[in-house]
């Protein structure tokens, strides 16, 4: 019992930092480790990793926002599609078929993947011009890079359709329960044209909002198992807050060529599931 | 300073937004934290039920927390009058809610 609690407890950790620094939720690692190596029921897994992602959340997002990495208004105006994407995810539930929409979506991840390798090598976006409702909206940003050692000014451009991949990344995550933060990252890096720190720092944000709303009803159900969620969420926490002290260090391009592998392998692993 | 064309902004006399928001996030991380570590340290002691107590209590500490910081912004808009921004946190604040009504009658 107290080896098992120290070894979730030590894999939590890495979670933590890894999730904390791609913007993730960290359930590609909790759930596979926790079923696999544990045995832990699924419903379970699932449950502590919903939790666990706010911890991931709010663990690193203290360093970032103080680094002033996370945008706070992009992410209250794409907050707006995660969570009625959520809400409409929960309610059309039942009505769609799931192995659809895995295809779907992976195809997505796919795509987005592949823009993303196409533009490892880039630091910054150039040359963005803010559409009319940024501009109105004052979505531009400013972060010093500590990495860079200089302050970055950034525009936002892409204010709508961003708005409607989040919708649709809210309904990933409300009927499949999945995609915390690697539908959101992808749509600020390519659509808004978010500097790629920024991007995964106001994912890292916003995905603890779109997380508590689900983590309630396994509250309620009954599937947070406190012996198993109490380890997992610490060693979230404690790696969060290390992760994001690393991230902050880090170039952009780095962070995305960490990305990128797990882009493509959850693409694939949605494919897969949806043709199983 | 009387330069022109640059864009009117108006310094706000409060703090920026990102340190309240950091310092609610940190509150609530470190009660959640404190309350976990205690928790599992009692479980170590052999008392089961009030480790998971305590636990427990940590869990919805760290629940509470991103919802908490939907509340604040908009109360932090609110106070700045940017009642667009104010709007869109209310948007946040009823889908969640919402969404919580559904999950426990129909999940």
């Amino acid at each position: 019992m107290l080896v098992q609690t120290l070894e979730i407890f030590l894999i939590a950790i890495s979670a933590g930092v890894f999730g904390s620094m791609l913007g993730l939720g960290g359930g590609i690692i909790i759930v596979p480790v926790l079923t696999l190596l544990f045995n832990v029921p699924m419903q379970t897994a699932v449950a502590a990793s919903t939790v666990s992602i706010i911890a991931t959340s709010t663990g690193a997002a203290v360093a970032f926002l103080r680094d002033r990495l996370t945008n706070t208004r992009v992410a209250i105006w794409l907050e707006m599609g995660t969570s009625t994407g959520a809400l409409s995810g929960a309610l059309i539930a039942g009505y769609l078929d799931q192995r659809f929409l895995y295809i779907l979506f992976g195809l997505l991840l796919t795509y987005s993947g592949y823009n993303m390798f196409k533009t490892r090598k880039n630091e910054l976006p150039e040359g963005v011009v803010p559409d009319r409702l940024s501009q109105k909206l004052q979505l531009q940003g400013s972060y010093t890079d500590r990495q860079l050692g200089k302050k970055i000014d950034y525009q936002v451009t892409g204010t709508i359709p961003g708005l409607i991949v989040m919708y649709f990344s809210g309904i990933a995550a409300g009927l499949l329960g999945i995609g915390a933060g690697i539908f959101k990252v992808p749509a600020m890096d390519q659509i808004m044209r978010i500097p790629f720190k920024a991007s995964t720092a106001t994912s890292n944000f916003m995905i603890g909002v779109t997380a508590a709303s689900g983590a309630v009803v396994y509250f309620a159900r009954g599937d947070v198992k406190p012996m198993i969620a109490g380890p997992v969420v610490l060693g979230v926490l404690l790696g969060a807050i290390l992760g994001a002290k690393l991230m902050v260090r880090l170039k952009s391009s780095t962070i995305r060529k960490l990305f990128i592998p797990i882009i493509i392998y959850t693409a694939f692993e949605m494919i897969y599931r949806g043709l199983k | 300073m009387t330069t022109h064309g640059s864009e009117p902004h108006i310094p706000s006399p409060h703090e920026p937004i990102e340190l309240t928001l950091a310092r609610l996030l940190r509150i609530g991380s470190f009660i959640a934290a404190v309350l976990i570590a205690a928790g599992i340290g009692t479980m170590l002691l052999g008392k089961e039920t009030a480790a998971t107590r305590l636990i427990t209590a940590g869990l919805l500490a760290l629940l509470a927390t991103p919802i908490m910081r939907v509340i604040a912004a908009g109360l932090i808009f609110v106070r700045e009058k940017d009642w667009r921004f104010a709007c869109f946190c209310l948007v946040v604040i009823c889908s969640l809610a919402a969404g919580i009504y559904l999950g426990q009658t129909h999940g």
